[in-house]
């Protein structure tokens, strides 16, 4: 039996939809057996950022009404025989769907894969419950911006309501300049406010928007330090002790100084 | 001269005039006319009480007493019998139930806390979410979000916090906010209650 995660935000836009995709991807690179749902109903981008959007021909919806078996709704990635994405209806709205319907199409879904990752929509309402129903785990996705710590902490005392306790935490788009010039929230102050454990931080990376648009996940691009972030997280998630990047800009000098072993410690 | 002299002080009520136990009454009547004679204008239309300190005053002697106090036109008036039971009444018109109620999570956006007594929170209270009680709120913890303490009117009620840093603080139907400009972090537990009409913050010193 796999375990079910819940990623979601509260707010909108901060990178809910890009986590999940990286994340399961990552996830699906080590071997792992994933199925990613998007529960976007309406406004579903999962497939799009996958790259998958010209295969979709069953949807969520179709499922839970009970139109097709969810075999047939799965569709296979194109990079990985281990990954599958159930789309979302666009031509649906939220309420076509109930927590319970959702609830049981993830337990059936945990029999088969060992993760499923559900894209939840921004927002408190019928979306976001559908989409916490089932989760064994909740990820939260925040920037460091005092809104989105704000609906984060809503969505926080959402889930505990909702006996989902000890969800983790993603602080995305991190920009180590501005935190330095004392522009930007810390990690460390949205940990204070935030009281729940980190999972990890992923800097503010434009290869991200790149990938993003061409349907090729970050977590792939060995370059990438926003990829890099993601796979940290992926093996954190599977059990193992990764220390946080270092955010620190290292420009060929500092990274020359500190291989001849005068820079000490950035 | 005698050691012993005759008081007289203001209190709220108005002047009291305490006579000593071993004192000679002509000596108290000279003495009282010389203190009342030096400030007329200052005890003028005052209320007089008169306390002898386990001296029985004779009732000719009381008459004496008021005699000379209508020479400077002030009149003696017999202390009140239930003074003393008034404050007990009035503490029972802020009625709560002295419960508490203890909290032993962080109190997130969103959230809100009714209760009918005091509150203990043993963690944070984030901004957005709010705490309203009749009693007082204490936060082992930081308290970021509003807060309203003594909400069916005690003006006696407190909040105390590790941090004190909320958005919106309120006490009875006084309320206050942070200022717009930022604050430095307080460095310690510091208490809020009413002082002169106003919420005031002390740092808080067991």
């Amino acid at each position: 039996m796999g375990k079910s995660i819940v990623i979601t935000s509260g707010k909108g836009g901060v990178g809910k939809t890009t986590t999940t995709a990286n994340i399961g991807t990552g996830l699906a690179q080590i071997g792992r057996k994933v199925c990613l749902v998007d529960a976007d109903i309406g406004l579903r981008n999962l497939d799009v950022v996958m790259g998958l959007e010209n295969r979709i021909v069953y949807d969520l919806i179709d499922v839970v009404e009970g139109h097709c078996r969810v075999r047939s709704a799965l569709i296979k990635d194109k990079r990985f025989d281990n990954l599958f994405l159930l789309p979302a209806a666009q031509t649906r709205e939220k309420d076509a769907v109930n927590p319970e319907q959702m609830e049981k199409l993830i337990t059936e879904l945990k029999q088969e894969f060992d993760y499923v990752l559900v894209d939840c929509p921004a927002g408190i309402e019928q979306g976001f419950k559908n989409a916490i129903a089932g989760a064994d785990l909740a990820i939260i996705v925040t920037t460091p911006e005092v809104s989105a710590v704000r609906d984060a902490d809503r969505i926080i005392g959402l889930l505990e309501a909702d006996e989902l306790f000890e969800p983790q935490l993603i602080v995305n788009r991190i920009r180590p300049d501005m935190i330095r010039r004392g522009d930007m929230m810390t990690t460390d102050d949205m940990i204070d406010i935030l009281a729940i454990k980190l999972l990890g931080i992923v800097p503010d990376d434009e290869s991200i928007i790149v990938s993003t648009n061409k349907g090729e996940p970050a977590v792939l691009d060995k370059k990438s330090v926003s990829g890099q972030a993601f796979r940290n997280i992926v093996r954190r998630l599977e059990g193992a002790s990764v220390p946080f990047l270092a955010l620190e800009e290292e420009n060929m000098v500092k990274r020359l100084m500190r291989f001849i072993g005068i820079g000490g410690k950035s | 001269m005698s050691k012993e002299a005759c008081i007289i002080k203001g209190n709220k009520h108005g002047l009291s005039i305490s006579i000593p136990r071993e004192m000679d009454f002509a000596e108290v009547l000279s003495q009282l006319r010389t203190r009342l004679a030096s400030a007329q204008e200052f005890f003028a239309g005052a209320a007089v009480y008169v306390s002898a300190a386990d001296r029985d005053l004779e009732p000719e002697e009381k008459q004496q007493l008021a005699k000379t106090v209508e020479e400077f036109g002030l009149s003696i008036t017999e202390p009140e019998a239930d003074e003393a039971p008034a404050p007990a009444v009035e503490s029972g018109k802020d009625e709560f139930k002295e419960d508490t109620l203890l909290l032993r999570r962080t109190i997130r956006s969103g959230q809100k806390i009714r209760y009918d007594g005091n509150v203990v929170v043993l963690g944070d209270v984030n901004p957005g979410a709010e705490i309203i009680c009749s009693g007082d709120i204490l936060v082992l913890g930081s308290l970021r979000g509003v807060a309203h303490a003594g909400c069916t009117g005690n003006v006696n009620a407190s909040v105390f916090a590790f941090r004190l840093e909320p958005t919106q603080l309120r006490i009875a139907n006084y309320i206050s906010r942070s200022p717009d400009e930022k604050l430095p972090k307080p460095l310690g537990p510091e208490l809020a209650r009413v002082c002169d009409n106003v919420i005031q913050i002390t740092a808080y010193q067991s």
